[in-house]
């Protein structure tokens, strides 16, 4: 079947439920297309009747499901996750796959979960097609065109006469004889009949009745014996089953095979023709159908909301699975997959991309550049409560759960964006087989005293793929097999020599010197271009084998990692001379000031060479109106072009490991994370560097407040560094290097301030002021508040 | 262009030169100057001449200028090298400063130096706690080696 760029319009709700008397709740809705592609509205503040007008690009089948649900953030961390309805539609239930222009708009009631909270009010949005890729041709369309005709003549009454639940159904036969065993309930009446079909084949195959005419069920639907359907009896020896998810299939006892598809009494192959027959003499009403769709769906919903299955509900991905995947089915015919590489099994099509909105803190929410979303975690997965709305199953601790692994935990304002998208984006990036461990083992023995040159040797001399094997690192004259922890300590250690700015690869940013550049001045060593290569390779083989490096890079260095566009403001670490003049010149009048032209003069070797910062950029002055154009482009030439060897040769090395593309769903502060870590703060070295003023190491208050930073956890730590530091970093040969305003500065404790006072921070000289408090818990507690209430890793 | 912008600055110093002050080429390279201030009538420097030397760097005038006491001075905010801690030669530069503007500003930092930011602290403690003994050793040091 093939699939279809729709756009949902998400236009507002109206009559939400409203848990509190006098509180709106902050509604936002989460877009789900067949459990698999997610995207999110912004929160509507404080409103029973939201209007989003956000539109929503999905790829579909016209078997697709989408749910939309609706939360009320400011509750998203209760239980119920301020859960205030959800409604469920079929897409091919509302656009017409074969005419590009065919919109809907969608008025449906929202339905409770089963946590029985209470829930009103109906859900507004619009579908309609995105662009037009369809082959009009295919013999599915028209499936979709008599489903909408059967509804209209369904309208408003769903307590059917046999007559009209025969013609109302024949929308299943179409779904169901279609290649792809989707979704079998369809349409609101064809729903019915499923949930019919359950039951009745429970009651109903044991006595082999051929009845007809059975009496209407409490859902107002005709029943079935399980050896016909609507459209008669089913071949001899076939019989018609429900498995468990409601959806109907059928057993051939002949061959002892199954099939969605419906069979039929002439050979099996004409039973598409003959639908296309039956149907095209409907097409022409279709479009009163189609606009009698939205009356129509309210209807059947209770039943419908029973019998639909979204839940990791998979769709052939196009192309074929990555090496070592498998496609299988599970004894109901549902489409799973293998990934003998883990094996593993999931029942998300590993060739499936998505585009995802996520959670942003404040400003609502950011697009996500690439599929961020991927698989779910594995021994996760996704299923459908039996009113309709999607859960989650960890095999791993046996628990279940409304929230998606992949989402963010939860919506704090306090935790900051990156950490809350950079989990699910970790869980992507590592699925993805350019990422996973090679057979085979990649042996790199090193002397601890030639670290360098000998790690230099190992890694240059083996190819990429050799890399990608599991990694064996071995001290020359030291036991120690490495599962894990050698090879975690060699990186720490390659990192401090590598990134060692006496080597002369890398320097210090020039606003601090913890964070790092490219050297631009390099070539001082013959050999660097090559040894760029391999810092490279040992940044991407450190993020293939998940270790961290001890090394944090200017941000510019990330962006350009990223290929992200370099703008002024990332030349402040680089050069902070340069940004304030370059911020002056754009805030200022420049006239008679500066007499500039588009182009940049070098000295090479004592002679001045002038460069064009765009074609003839020499005899093209600056002046106030074309500035900017000048700042951006002398910013991207600053930053890029005296390094613009060493980085080809460090990207070189470091897209053998990690593919450009993998990289890329990070941003540059993700980056930075997935290279460096959350630094591990060792606290034996910070003690060790720590200066006392007014207390003495011995003092009480000075043990009790080395005792709460052991105690706590690294980011804790981090924290309190940021409080008293202005960073979570560390300079890379450890806190003896820590560095204040003016100079070296070590870690300072300071007695200073009463008891019943805060601990206060002076980042400029690392100094924390910290009362004598009288005892343990007073220091843990008020140490805790301060740190706490500082702001977060640099928030934007 | 910083040749451009440093012609403009050596016509404007011809023109309309700063009190006290004068600057130009050292010979044909413009990015080379040599400046000599007289030392302000109000400070323990009076009487003598005092140079200093200028580099433009290529960036000029986005970066600043590096100057330089050639004339050794006892000052807490210029060292034994000739090195001058001014914060518009470093933070607080801006393009719209030049070499005039910061030659009057050496000026005034001779009459008023900036103990709280030394780059000689022992000077600087003098200065602040033996004014007496600060000016008779700058006054000292200028008639030996600026007069």
């Amino acid at each position: 079947m093939s699939r279809s760029k729709i756009t949902v319009k998400v236009l507002s709700a109206d009559g939400l439920y409203k848990r509190e008397i006098f509180k709106s709740p902050d509604p936002f809705a989460v877009l789900t297309v067949d459990g698999s592609q997610t995207q999110t509205t912004e929160t509507a503040k404080r409103t029973a009747s939201p209007h989003w007008n956000q539109s929503f690009d999905f790829s579909v089948t016209e078997n697709s499901i989408l749910i939309i649900q609706v939360f009320d953030q400011r509750k998203f961390k209760k239980k119920d996750q301020g859960f205030l309805g959800v409604i469920n539609i079929r897409i091919g239930d509302y656009i017409n796959f074969s005419d590009p222009t065919s919109e809907q708009t969608v008025s449906e009631e929202l339905k409770k979960s089963n946590s029985s909270l209470p829930v009103s009010g109906k859900m507004i949005i619009s579908i309609s097609h995105k662009n037009n890729s369809r082959d009009s041709r295919d013999p599915t369309n028209f499936s979709r065109q008599s489903s909408s005709i059967t509804n209209s003549t369904n309208t408003n009454n769903t307590t059917t006469t046999a007559t009209n639940n025969n013609i109302s159904n024949t929308p299943l036969n179409n779904n169901s004889s279609s290649q792809f065993p989707g979704i079998a309930a369809s349409s609101s009446s064809v729903a019915t009949a499923t949930a019919t079909n359950s039951s009745s084949y429970a009651n109903l195959n044991s006595n082999n009745s051929a009845t007809s005419a059975s009496s209407p069920s409490s859902a107002g639907a005709r029943q079935f014996s399980s050896f016909e359907d609507q459209l008669g009896r089913l071949p001899p020896g076939w019989e018609r089953r429900t498995d468990n998810f409601g959806r109907t299939y059928y057993v051939d006892h002949n061959t002892r095979t199954t099939t969605w598809k419906r069979p039929t009494l002439d050979s099996s192959s004409n039973d598409q023709r003959n639908n296309n027959i039956n149907n095209n003499t409907h097409t022409s009403t279709n479009i009163i159908g189609s606009s009698n769709n939205t009356l129509n769906n309210h209807n059947l919903t209770e039943e419908e909301a029973s019998t639909l299955e979204a839940t990791g509900q998979t769709v052939p991905g196009l192309g074929e699975l990555p090496p070592g995947w498998e496609q299988r089915f599970t004894p109901e015919g549902r489409p799973y997959y293998v990934d003998h590489n883990t094996r593993t099994t999931t029942w998300v099509d590993p060739r499936r991309q998505q585009f995802v909105k996520s959670f942003g803190a404040n400003s609502g929410y950011n697009a996500q550049r690439l599929s961020a979303m991927g698989p779910l975690p594995s021994g996760w997965e996704m299923r459908l409560a039996n009113t309709s709305r999607v859960y989650f199953v960890d095999h791993n601790t046996k628990t279940t759960t409304w929230d998606d692994p992949r989402l963010p935990s939860s919506l704090d304002q306090n935790v900051p964006q990156y950490k809350r998208d950079f989990r699910r984006k970790l869980v992507y990036f590592r699925s993805q087989p350019a990422l996973r461990i090679l057979p085979g083992q990649c042996h790199i023995k090193v002397r601890r005293d030639c670290l360098l040159e000998d790690s230099f040797r190992e890694v240059m001399r083996q190819t990429p793929e050799d890399l990608k094997k599991r990694l064996m690192i071995k001290f020359e004259g030291e036991e120690g097999l490495d599962y894990g922890g050698v090879s975690r300590e060699f990186f720490q250690q390659l990192s401090h020599e590598v990134f060692n700015p006496a080597y002369g690869l890398f320097k210090y940013a020039s606003s601090d010197n913890y964070t790092l550049q490219i050297n631009p001045n390099s070539n001082i060593n013959p050999e660097h271009l090559n040894y760029f290569k391999f810092v490279g390779r040992v940044v991407g083989l450190a993020v293939f084998h998940r270790r961290f490096l001890d090394a944090f890079f200017v941000g510019a260095m990330y962006k350009m990692m990223l290929r992200k566009k370099i703008v002024l403001q990332d030349l402040e670490s680089v050069d902070s001379e340069m940004f304030k003049s370059l911020c002056w010149m754009l805030e200022n009048d420049i006239t008679d000031i500066l007499y500039e032209s588009f182009s940049v003069e070098e000295d090479r070797f004592g002679e001045k060479v002038v460069i064009d910062l765009k074609p003839n950029g020499r005899n093209v002055e600056v002046d106030n109106e074309n500035k900017r154009e000048f700042v951006e482009l002398k910013t991207e030439w600053i930053i890029s072009k005296p390094v613009e060897g060493q980085f080809r040769s460090f990207m070189e090395g470091f897209n053998e490991l990690i593919p450009q593309e993998l990289v890329q769903v990070f941003d540059e502060r993700e980056l930075e994370l997935l290279i460096g870590g959350l630094a591990e703060i060792d606290v034996e070295d910070w003690k060790k560097h720590t200066d006392y003023r007014g207390y003495q190491e011995s003092d009480e208050v000075i043990q009790w407040f080395w005792k709460a930073i052991t105690e706590w956890e690294s980011e804790q730590r981090a924290r309190l560094l940021q409080f008293t530091t202005g960073t979570s970093r560390i300079p890379v040969n450890g806190f003896k290097d820590l560095q204040g305003s003016d100079g070296p500065r070590r870690f300072t404790i300071e007695k200073a301030g009463e008891c019943d006072q805060l601990p206060k921070s002076h980042t400029c000289f690392n100094r924390v002021d910290l009362p004598p408090y009288k005892d343990y818990d007073t220091l843990k507690k008020k140490l805790t508040i301060a740190v706490e209430n500082t702001i977060g890793f640099g928030q934007e | 262009m910083s040749m451009k912008r440093i012609n403009k600055e050596l016509q404007d110093i011809g023109r309309d030169p700063p009190s006290q002050c004068s600057a130009g080429p050292v010979g044909d390279d413009l990015f080379h100057w040599q400046a000599s201030i007289i030392g302000p009538a109000d400070s323990p420097y009076a009487g003598g001449v005092f140079f200093l030397a200028i580099h433009f760097p290529t960036d000029y005038p986005f970066k600043p200028p590096k100057i330089q006491f050639e004339t050794k001075i006892y000052h807490p905010n210029i060292n034994s090298n000739g090195n001058i801690c001014l914060d518009i030669l470093k933070e607080q530069w801006s393009p719209a400063l030049t070499i005039s503007k910061v030659l009057l500003s050496i000026c005034s930092l001779l009459t008023d130096a900036n103990p709280d930011d030394p780059l000689v602290p022992e000077i600087a403690h003098i200065y602040k706690n033996d004014r007496a003994k600060y000016e008779a050793t700058a006054k000292e040091w200028t008639k030996k080696y600026a007069i």
